[in-house]
């Protein structure tokens, strides 16, 4: 019988002692999985959604996030000259507003209000209806077309709030040419969009042509259109996707690295102990026994190897279990993050990674090393001649 | 009784044990001067504490003297590493306990077989050897069950047959029927005779004088000493 087999004898041996180390391992696995999806999940749940906007340069007048800084001014004419240059498919200029969306007597609806210029394209996909082809006509998401009963041909009252300073403009109607998805909604946000103009008709800002960021697509060689257009226009500020990762995960993400870091160290630690204990445990419970087979003859790495099995054992089933329930608990604990209001729908605090699973094996076989240690120490010294006596003696 | 050098198994010299006690130093074994040949069969016996199990020990190599030499096989034992002993008490030296030490969650048949795994032997030969081992200890129909499920008597006849499976030169048995009823201890006894019979030397320690009296060859101890030996 080989040592695997011998060791996997003395587990069902003692079922409760197998599965009490199978669950422990199971439990706090599934936690340290959670951990490692949690943290690089929002980074690598961030560069997805801004990959999948199509457009992988952001260009605004400042360092400043889109509507806290100073606008792009003359904005369409940036984003036609943008979009002409080398390496570049498509560059758009939005201008951000919110709005409050009069109801028929209901409650008004606030809403984030998109007007963009430039192109080819729409930084949004038409569900229904029609994209938007001439001033006065907006898209609208389905945070308001569920929330208000609206689709393609009806019309809705718009008030704009635009800039703190100006007075509030007067209500606008505006008619909903079709149904869009934006990449970044947040649930139940309601988020409609046109033209520039629309807006900077509604805004009373006709004629200003100011936008908070550029989109800039390009046609492949992302660095090389950053290039051209920070060439074009050094005033400006152009970022790609993955500079804005990169910023992301130097500030905010840290946090969630490190908090998963020191859970993660936490949760190791433990199953570490509960393995040492149990180990230590039955083998001291066993020792006459091992004592016998020294003496029959079996060689020290025998009786070791056997009480390393035991905790590969261990942790090896408990590691598999942790697997499908380190899922189901990210799923459960992604579902309780993502309910926090504002966050884009598509934005997820888990995510699996490959990178995760790995670290995950490594940490759970160092855990197994680290915990069959003390126990395997025991073992290896035992004094065969003096626990035979104690044995009987006792 | 003292045969060739060749038929020597094991020849302990001036041989002292000492155990280093916190209230001072204990001597378990003084100055013992002994050797066991091929084939014999030797007890040893003695008030509790004079030192039996401590010198049996010794003898079966799962102990070093502290002072003297003790020769297997005409080998220093004391110049054997760890493993080279493990393989020595493998293949040359069977022990049976007080307390039997079969593996619970192992059968008959299993326990049996560990040590010849242990010694590399392939499987064909190992489940022979194993039945004809469980057949000669008369437990052949028992080869399936667990220790659990059999008796005090037949649980010391798997480990005789377990001691054996390699072929020992050398069976040492410590108090073998020291847990067991007087008729099941004859039985243990009568089958050491046979195992005797077939040419392994057999030195067994107990307080039974019955089973004493089967050897050939009576060691008595008291203080660590050998103070009388008797010969039939
Ligand atoms: N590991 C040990 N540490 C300390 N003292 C020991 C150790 N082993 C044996 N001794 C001492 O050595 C002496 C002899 O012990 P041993 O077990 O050899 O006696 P024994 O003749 O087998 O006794 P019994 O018939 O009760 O089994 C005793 O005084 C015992 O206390
Ligand atoms: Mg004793």
């Amino acid at each position: 019988m080989k040592a695997l087999g011998f060791a996997w004898r003395s587990l069902v041996r003692q079922p409760a002692r197998a599965a009490l180390g199978i669950l422990g391992v199971a439990a706090v696995g599934a936690l340290l999985f959670d951990m490692l999806l949690l943290s690089e999940g929002l980074v690598t749940s961030m560069r997805d959604l801004l990959d999948r906007t199509g457009y992988d340069i952001r260009v605004t007048a400042t360092e400043a996030l889109p509507g806290r800084g100073p606008r792009v001014t003359g904005a369409s004419g940036t984003a036609d000259a943008l979009g002409a240059l080398p390496h570049v498919r498509s560059a758009i200029a939005i201008r951000l507003a919110d709005a409050r969306l009069e109801g028929d007597g209901g409650v008004p609806l606030q809403v984030g209000f998109q007007g963009v210029a430039g192109g080819p394209g729409r930084p949004w996909t038409v569900l229904r209806g029609r994209d938007v082809q001439r001033p006065g006509e907006v898209v609208i998401n389905e945070g308001i077309a569920g929330q208000r009963g609206l689709g393609p041909g009806d019309r809705m009252i718009f008030r704009p709030a635009c800039d703190a300073e100006s007075d509030a403009p007067p209500a606008v109607t505006l008619e909903i040419a079709g149904v869009a998805e934006f990449p970044f909604e947040a649930v139940n946000e309601g988020i409609a969009a046109g033209m520039l103009e629309t807006i900077d008709t509604a805004c009373g800002t006709g004629g200003r042509d100011e936008a908070d960021l550029i989109l800039v697509a390009s046609t492949g060689d992302t660095d090389a259109a950053a290039a051209a257009a920070a060439a074009l226009r050094p005033d400006l500020h152009a970022v790609t996707n993955s500079e804005v990762i990169e910023r992301f995960s130097e500030s905010g993400f840290t946090y969630f690295r490190q908090i998963s870091a020191v859970l993660s160290a936490v949760t190791i630690t433990f199953a570490l102990l509960l393995i040492t204990v149990l180990l230590t445990v039955s083998v001291n419970q066993r020792l006459g026994e091992i004592a016998a087979l020294r003496a029959l003859g079996l060689s020290q790495q025998r009786v070791v190897a056997n009480v390393f099995c035991e905790s590969a054992l261990i942790v090896g089933a408990g590691g598999l279990l942790s697997l499908p329930l380190g899922i189901l608990l990210a799923v459960w604990l992604d579902r309780i993050l993502k309910s926090m209001p504002g966050l884009p729908a598509e934005m997820h605090f888990f995510v699996f990674q490959a990178d995760a699973l790995v670290l995950q094996v490594a940490l759970l076989a160092t855990t197994a090393v680290l915990a069959a240690l003390y126990p395997m120490r025991i073992v290896a010294r035992l004094p065969i001649a003096e626990t035979l006596r104690n044995e009987v003696v006792s | 009784m003292n045969g060739p050098p060749s038929s020597l198994i094991v020849r302990a010299i001036g041989v002292s044990r000492q155990f280093t006690m916190p209230a001072g130093p204990v001597t378990a074994v003084r100055d013992v001067t002994l050797e066991i040949g091929a084939g014999e069969h030797a007890a040893i016996r003695g008030p509790s504490g004079c030192g039996k199990s401590t010198l049996l020990h010794m003898l079966g190599c799962v102990d070093s003297p502290t002072a003297g030499t003790l020769l297997f096989d005409g080998q220093d034992v004391s110049s054997l590493s760890d493993a080279a002993r493990s393989r020595l008490r493998l293949r040359q030296i069977g022990f049976v306990f007080q307390r039997f030490f079969l593996l619970p969650m192992l059968t008959a048949a299993e326990n049996v077989e560990l040590p010849q795994a242990e010694a590399g032997a392939a499987r064909d030969d190992r489940t022979r050897r194993t039945r004809e081992l469980l057949e000669f200890v008369g437990l052949g129909a028992r080869s399936d069950h667990r220790p659990s499920q059999l008796s005090g008597g037949e649980m010391q006849r798997v480990a005789i047959a377990r001691a054996l499976a390699n072929r020992p030169r050398l069976l040492l048995a410590d108090e073998p029927t020291g847990e067991l009823d007087q008729s099941t201890g004859e039985q243990i006894a009568a089958l050491l005779d046979r195992v005797n019979a077939d040419g392994t030397a057999l030195v067994i320690v107990t307080h039974d004088g019955v089973l004493a009296d089967r050897a050939r060859r009576v060691l008595m101890m008291k203080d660590g000493r050998i103070e009388r030996e008797s010969t039939r």
